[in-house]
């Protein structure tokens, strides 16, 4: 019985992605093959296909390894820059042939952001928690500072990309190309999340001494996890460099990195089509507060944001709340997704609540005291018993 | 699994399908009934006195024009859109404007931000006259004009000038900011040229509050040359107070706008190149003067009056082609415009001097030097 | 010589920065990430004190007050729901309140940067002066000295100080001997905050404009030395924070200066590397 529901549940998931993603591709060729494609609207999906290809990626390593990491957008940053170096290169030797650009170009930036992630899954080796977060911030104002400084890459004025827009002015077709990115990458990291791998690393997460223990080579996974996000980070950044001009250091700073993870935490730690719903809803109100309000009304973003932020935040994990969130989310949050709804929301509750045994902060402090918290333990309890272990 | 290769397969072939058949989304300005002058310029942070004194002075102007009944009795439209002075906020504001049917713009206020606006309207042969981005890159499109002096003009007058009045030179700049290195960089080649020794530091975009280093190394300077915008003018102007360096601060046109920045208690004397005076007794600048005054209760700065130079250039252009179509395309406007601006015996008296252009794109008009409270 | 100066003094503002970090941390075990924004608030509040032409004494009272008030309503409204929830949802509601502050600031300022008035001014000292040494970095200096030594005192000799120290070692023993868990940790936010704002005040003495992203930087420098010192420690956020002013300033003064960026963070990188706990930090063993 339950093994029934536990497959058809992961399998309605796997859909449920390619799915949203399709649906995505097909508004806008929908839109370009009728004439009524927007530049605008155009240069939004571009936006939020590579916000879900940062967001699902991170969503690997603090979802699923379990490690915090501040500095995704210095991978984004790496990729970005030489990506766009070598796009700009290649568009000398072969004008003509911009998907092929793009293609190279985002396999070198993906590699050489895939060598920063070996680089930056190294202390992961050796620190743990909050000191690895900060050290990962760390390594994202690094690169960035780096780069700032390469005269190569354009020094403080940033990289001059202007020739390589891909987007021609009367075609937009970029978007086009990233969908299918993404349609990869979902492809790529479901299937490592489903098969052992991903169960290795998991167990990683939920108790790395445990996991050590039964065989799991630890340093392999880890080094692993962090390779395959800092490539997909870097193809995002390769994105990003084909659409902007000129692609600047301070873009890439820690509150992208920040967003990126925010984007994660929204969606639901470890859960690939909340990071796809909550990266496009993200890139969706950025833009809107972006470009639509201009003025002092442009100011109103970072509140808005903040607010929305805090408010999910505490709805979602008071423990205060608890009941009341049981109550009431089915209904007022989830109910566009009504089917898939009571097993899904359950999972993620779950998660959130395993991941802090690695973001370690003392467990047994934040379980006195406040007459609440004893039953979220119990919360806990149940729930991992009613769903049975999804991994 | 098969679902999922489905939806690969029929990915792949929509790539393919659009590939093979481009389809056409301009046409943006067939609704309009007003010629659309757009704009991007920094109206919140660190330079937003920039933009919105374009922002007023361009309003100012097409008031004026409106007032006079526009061209053949077509009114004339002005937006600008807020871009931190960011480059890549420019580009996406660019898009915006283009979809709202921009016909002709004047470009973006500041330099870096209008780099990405020029490559933009490029793609799209749409004609910018920037009221105030100084630098080269600018206007190195065929489309692209402006109404104030080019970087490197401002840092060979600056040499010039350092040179003949003091002994001792230094130099700060931001070399994270394309019109500081643009100034800088032609101020120290003219500098090598005249073989004369000068002291440099500079500093980024991420370590622009605290000078202290900077002023500390140039504390025994008379001069110290600043050509940067005014809000880190000010904060070196203050430190070089309290390190006690009493030299002399030039700058460029950047710093305008100092004066909202400095206090009683800043006693070094702050000079800066500027195209317009506005204590001038000239007829056009005082009415210009007057009717900024009384619209907006403060004397207008020199973006200001290079903001309604930029849209008189325009309307006169405009004006003397007989434009006669209010829904016409960006692109047949800017062949219009231009070959007019670059017809022999053009020449616009504007409130920041007379001015001419060539097919640089830079116009040719006599800067002035002002001091600070004199 | 100068250099060395103007590194202890900016080396002390991180020290009290990085001070309400690690107090925080070691206290209700969360990283704040809205303490930056702190010191803005009160940069922000000397600004207006000032400008409504009151004296500089007053504007300090106002800054300190003001932002020990922020510092416990920000615990009580967004940090205190989440007590027992997962410590990454409480970072991700302090930057969502760091966040808020910044968005508000912008929105009632304005995001440019705005000079504080001019009666915010030390008088220089000639004697001084000449060599280059300002009057803002030596008072900076003594007094962040003062604070920390009065902060140590604090800690050690009086009865919350010791509650404080309890209830960092063992949240739950602390509970069972009778110390009131919630108000210690409101007493840690008041003290952290009231540092910020003498920080913010001591920024402002050096750089006198106030923005609204103004504790953005400082305050991740801040961080980076409290987990250079080892986070939770007090001794440590000292070192680390003027051991991070002393390089920033070294390194700025040097051909290096454009680097200074990487080599901060650099520093950080080597010294968790070689201990993994910071340079104060307590070394804790994981059990199964």
């Amino acid at each position: 019985m339950k093994n029934n529901k536990k497959t058809t549940n992961i399998k309605f998931k796997d859909y449920v992605n390619y799915v949203l993603i399709g649906a995505l591709l097909l508004y806008g060729l929908v839109l370009l093959l009728t004439g009524g494609l927007r530049l605008s609207t155009a240069q939004l999906l571009v936006q939020m296909g590579y916000s879900i290809i940062l967001a699902v990626s991170l969503n690997l390593v603090v979802g699923f390894l379990g490690e915090l990491s501040l500095g995704h957008a210095g991978f984004m940053c790496v990729g970005a820059y030489v990506g766009g170096f070598c796009a700009v290169f290649l568009k000398q030797a072969m004008p003509e042939m911009k998907l092929i650009i793009l293609i190279i170009s985002m396999l070198i930036g993906g590699i050489v952001a895939a060598v920063f992630g070996f680089i930056i899954g190294l202390p992961s080796l050796r620190l743990k928690g909050d000191y690895l977060a900060i050290v990962t911030l760390a390594f994202g104002e690094i690169v960035r500072n780096v780069f700032m400084n390469q005269q190569a890459f354009g020094g403080a004025r940033g990289l001059t990309t202007g020739s390589i827009i891909y987007d021609t002015r009367r075609s937009p077709t970029l978007f086009i190309a990233v969908f299918v990115v993404v349609l990869i990458m979902i492809f790529v990291i479901q299937n490592l999340v489903k098969s052992k791998h991903g169960r290795a690393i998991t167990a990683i997460r939920d108790n790395e001494i445990a996991a050590k223990a039964m065989g799991i080579n630890v340093t392999f996974y880890k080094l692993f996890v962090f390779i395959i996000a800092a490539f997909f980070a870097g193809c995002a950044g390769v994105i990003y460099s084909h659409t902007t001009t000129p692609v600047l250091y301070s873009f890439f700073s820690y509150n992208k990195s920040i967003e990126i993870l925010v984007m994660v935490v929204l969606g639901g730690m470890g859960n690939l089509t909340g990071s796809i719903i909550a990266s496009v809803f993200i890139a969706y109100v950025n833009f809107i507060l972006q470009n639509q309000l201009s003025g002092p009304l442009a100011s109103l973003r970072m509140l808005v944001y903040a607010i929305i932020l805090i408010v999910v935040v505490i709805f979602g994990n008071a423990p205060a709340l608890k009941n009341f969130r049981e109550k009431y989310s089915i209904s007022a949050f989830f109910s566009r997704f009504k089917k898939k709804d009571a097993a899904n929301r359950k999972d993620d509750e779950a998660k959130w609540h395993r991941v802090p045994t690695k973001i370690k902060m003392d467990a047994i402090l934040s379980t006195d005291l406040n007459p609440n918290s004893d039953m979220s333990i119990h919360g806990d309890l149940g729930n991992n018993d009613g769903k049975g272990g999804d991994k | 699994m098969s679902k999922k290769i489905i939806a690969l397969v029929m990915a792949m072939l929509m790539l393919v399908a659009v590939f093979a058949s481009c389809t056409n989304s301009s046409g943006y300005t067939s609704k309009n009934t007003e010629y659309f002058i757009g704009c991007t310029g920094p109206l919140t942070g660190d330079a937003s006195s920039y933009g919105i004194s374009v922002q007023n002075g361009a309003a100012l102007a097409i008031e004026e024009i409106n007032a006079d009944g526009g061209l053949n009795g077509v009114k004339f439209k002005f937006d600008i859109k807020d871009d931190q002075a960011a480059a890549d906020k420019a580009s996406a504001a660019y898009d915006q404007l283009f979809e709202a049917g921009m016909q002709i713009s004047i470009g973006s206020v500041t330099s870096g931000s209008c780099e990405a606006f020029a490559a933009k309207a490029k793609a799209d042969n749409l004609f910018l006259m920037t009221p105030s981005a100084s630098a080269d890159i600018c206007i190195a499109e065929p489309n692209a004009f402006r109404v104030c002096f080019g970087d490197p003009d401002q840092g060979i007058l600056a040499a010039d000038e350092l040179v003949e009045n003091f002994e001792n030179i230094g130099a700060i700049y931001d070399k994270s900011d394309t019109y500081s290195t643009g100034i800088y960089e032609a101020f120290a080649a003219r500098m090598a040229e005249l073989n004369v020794e000068f002291k440099t530091e500079s500093f980024d975009a991420e370590n622009k509050k605290d000078f202290s280093t900077q002023v500390e190394a140039l504390k025994d300077c008379d001069v110290i040359f600043l050509p940067f915008y005014y809000t880190e003018a000010g904060l070196v102007a203050k430190t070089a107070v309290a390190k006690g360096c009493d030299a002399v601060l030039f700058g460029c046109d950047g710093l305008d706008g100092v004066a909202d920045q400095v206090d009683e208690t800043v006693t070094n004397t702050i000079k800066y190149i500027t195209p317009f005076d506005v204590n001038s007794k000239e007829e056009k600048v005082a009415a210009f003067v007057n009717a900024y005054t009384e619209k907006y209760g403060s004397a207008p700065d020199q973006f200001a009056a290079d903001g309604y130079d930029a849209v008189m250039v325009i309307y006169e252009a405009m004006k003397k082609a007989n434009v006669n179509d209010v829904t016409i395309a960006p692109d047949a406007l800017c062949d219009i415009v231009k070959s007019t601006i670059l017809a022999d015996g053009f020449v616009y008296e504007g409130v920041t001097g007379s001015m001419t252009w060539d097919e640089s794109g830079a116009a040719t008009k006599t800067p002035i030097i002002i001091e600070l409270g004199k | 010589m100068i250099t060395l100066i103007d590194g202890l003094s900016l080396g002390s503002i991180y020290a009290l920065i990085a001070l309400g970090y690690t107090m925080v941390y070691g206290i209700a075990k969360m990283l704040n990430f809205a303490h930056g924004d702190v010191i803005m608030v009160g940069a922000y509040a000397i600004m207006v004190t000032l400008s409504c032409s009151l004296s500089p004494v007053v504007a300090i009272i106002v800054s300190v007050v003001l932002c020990t008030l922020l510092g416990m309503i920000i615990e009580k409204l967004a940090y205190r729901p989440l007590r027992g929830a997962s410590p990454l949802a409480v970072l991700i509601t302090a930057i969502g309140v760091s966040y808020f502050l910044q968005g508000l600031a912008q929105i009632i300022f304005g995001a440019e940067s705005k000079p504080v008035g001019s009666s915010w001014k030390l008088p220089a000292i000639p004697a001084l002066n000449k060599h280059g040494i300002t009057t803002a970095a030596l008072v900076t200096l003594i007094c962040g000295i003062i604070i920390m030594v009065v902060l140590t005192l604090f800690i050690k000799c009086t009865k919350t100080g010791s509650a404080m120290l309890a209830v960092s070692e063992d949240r739950g023993a602390a509970t069972l001997m009778g110390v009131n868990v919630n108000k210690i940790i409101t007493i840690t936010f008041a003290i952290g905050s009231a540092l910020a704002a003498f920080a913010g005040m001591f920024y402002l003495l050096q750089i006198p404009n106030a923005e609204p992203m103004l504790g953005a930087m400082p305050g991740i420098t801040a961080f980076t030395a409290a987990v250079i010192g080892g986070i939770g420690s007090i001794p440590g956020a000292m070192v680390g924070g003027i051991l991070l002013g002393v390089v920033e300033k070294f390194c700025l003064a040097s051909p290096l200066s454009s680097y200074t960026v990487a080599v901060k963070f650099s520093l950080l990188i080597i010294i968790l590397l070689v201990k993994p706990t910071g340079l104060l930090g307590k070394v804790s063993r994981e059990k199964v």
